[in-house]
């Protein structure tokens, strides 16, 4: 597709016997706000490597802003900005001296943007990078992520750290960047109540593979949690189409499933003589049925 | 033109899609005429920042309430609350929605012993307070 930033069909990447990402498919297209959600441990930060062309797909393809990660054109490079999980900057050298340090590997650079958000978030050019303080240094690792004007910002984790205030200012901060030029930002986390505000699309990622994926209100209005309650005894399978979980007991049955549309209500209780109770799910019990 | 102040409030532990909780809030407001006929809805970003929400999430609830025609776009000035979007609830229908939550206060003041005129004096210097800002 041309209008995706990010495409990729039947990832996989190995560390050595280890699988950690196995048949992965994924589409970002072009001005989201893309929310990459998985437990620790399911393959996030090795996903964002391998889009970054850090790390060697075993195989699938792969093509970011319509180049191969592995073999990035410097153009394509000048088009990217990364945020890592811990920015490990140079300790000993001031805002202003890392500022420029980073500004000088690229042919682009917007001074004035940075000038204005140094303002914003009332950075001090002159505090030791070593000495700031983590959400300090957190914006400082945005700041040198911006100066290229990127067309895709990507960032591994970036409100693991921050506490609830910083992580609203880091929220505010991404729909300024937005709300100021067009480009594409791809984010993972696993603190849900942050996607649900900001991202339109997610992806969920569970073993090494996306579990669900698609924009946020449509995931919301199609994953439901049903309770069903009849007076004859349940069957034995219980045969919905996109069921992610069912637990029953001999009247009452506790569904949850995909796919969810209004008409589905009438049909199980006209065809199983039943009442059909339906509870819309949040983005993280949305996240916990999937990872049960 | 006048500008409402902010009154969306949206929660995430919410099953409910952030535009739908948007649209709902809107409705409400309109029928309870706390959004008035002719006033403007603040800006799509405006939204967004305060609520540090993605501001697609917002038009999509305004676009959608202009489909409905609850809102309608006056161009260089925003979105505007159609006159008459909503039929007004009728006071009685006003009252009712109140009734329960006086009656709780009541049997509140009742357990907690407290005299009648103290609780209305209450709730009059309450009520001064809110309006007054």
């Amino acid at each position: 597709m041309d209008n995706s930033v990010i495409d990729i069909k039947s990832l996989r990447k190995n560390f050595r016997e280890k699988e950690i990402l196995r048949d992965l498919s994924l589409s970002v297209p072009k001005g989201s706000i893309y929310g990459l959600l998985g437990r620790n441990g399911e393959g996030k930060t090795t996903l964002i490597k391998c889009i970054l062309g850090l790390l060697k797909p075993s195989s699938g393809q792969l093509a970011v802003l319509s180049d191969d990660p592995w073999r990035f054109s410097e153009a394509t490079k000048e088009n990217l900005g990364y945020v890592p999980q811990s920015d490990r900057l140079y300790p000993w050298l001031t805002v202003r001296q890392i500022i420029d340090y980073t500004a000088s590997f690229y042919r682009r650079w917007n001074d004035r943007l940075i000038e204005k958000l140094i303002k914003e978030w009332e950075i001090n050019l002159e505090d030791k990078v070593g000495l700031l303080s983590v959400g300090q240094a957190q914006k400082v690792s945005i700041l040198l992520s911006l100066g290229h004007e990127p067309e895709l910002l990507v960032f591994d984790e970036p409100v693991a750290s921050l506490d609830p205030g910083a992580r609203r200012q880091f929220l505010k901060t991404i729909l300024e960047i937005l709300s100021d030029r067009a480009c594409t930002i791809f984010f993972s986390t696993h603190i849900t109540s942050d996607l649900e505000r900001i991202a339109d699309r997610v992806a969920i990622l569970k073993q090494g593979s996306i579990a669900l994926s698609g924009e946020l209100d449509t995931i919301k209005e199609e994953v439901k949690r049903l309770r069903i309650i009849t007076q004859k005894p349940m069957a034995a399978d219980l045969k919905l189409e996109g069921l992610i979980n069912w637990e029953a007991t001999a009247k009452e049955a506790i569904v949850s499933l995909r796919g969810f549309k209004p008409e589905l209500k009438a049909y199980i209780e006209k065809n199983w003589q039943a009442k059909v109770e339906i509870e819309d799910l949040n983005l993280e019990e949305i996240f916990l049925e999937l990872s049960r | 033109m006048i500008k409402p102040k902010f009154y969306f409030q949206i929660s995430t532990s919410s099953g409910v899609p952030i535009y739908r909780q948007i649209i709902d809030q809107v409705k409400t407001q309109i029928a309870t005429g706390r959004l008035e006929d002719g006033v403007f809805m603040p800006s799509v970003r405006q939204v967004a920042e305060e609520l540090a929400v993605n501001p697609m999430t917002v038009s999509k609830a305004y676009s959608l309430l202009e489909k409905e025609g609850v809102l309608e776009f006056v161009r260089g000035q925003g979105m505007m609350v159609r006159p008459s979007a909503i039929s007004k609830k009728s006071l009685q229908k006003r009252e009712d929605d109140i009734v329960p939550i006086l009656k709780e206060v009541v049997t509140k003041a009742e357990q907690l012993s407290l005299e009648k005129e103290k609780v209305i004096k209450l709730f009059e210097s309450l009520w001064k307070e809110t309006k007054d800002g």
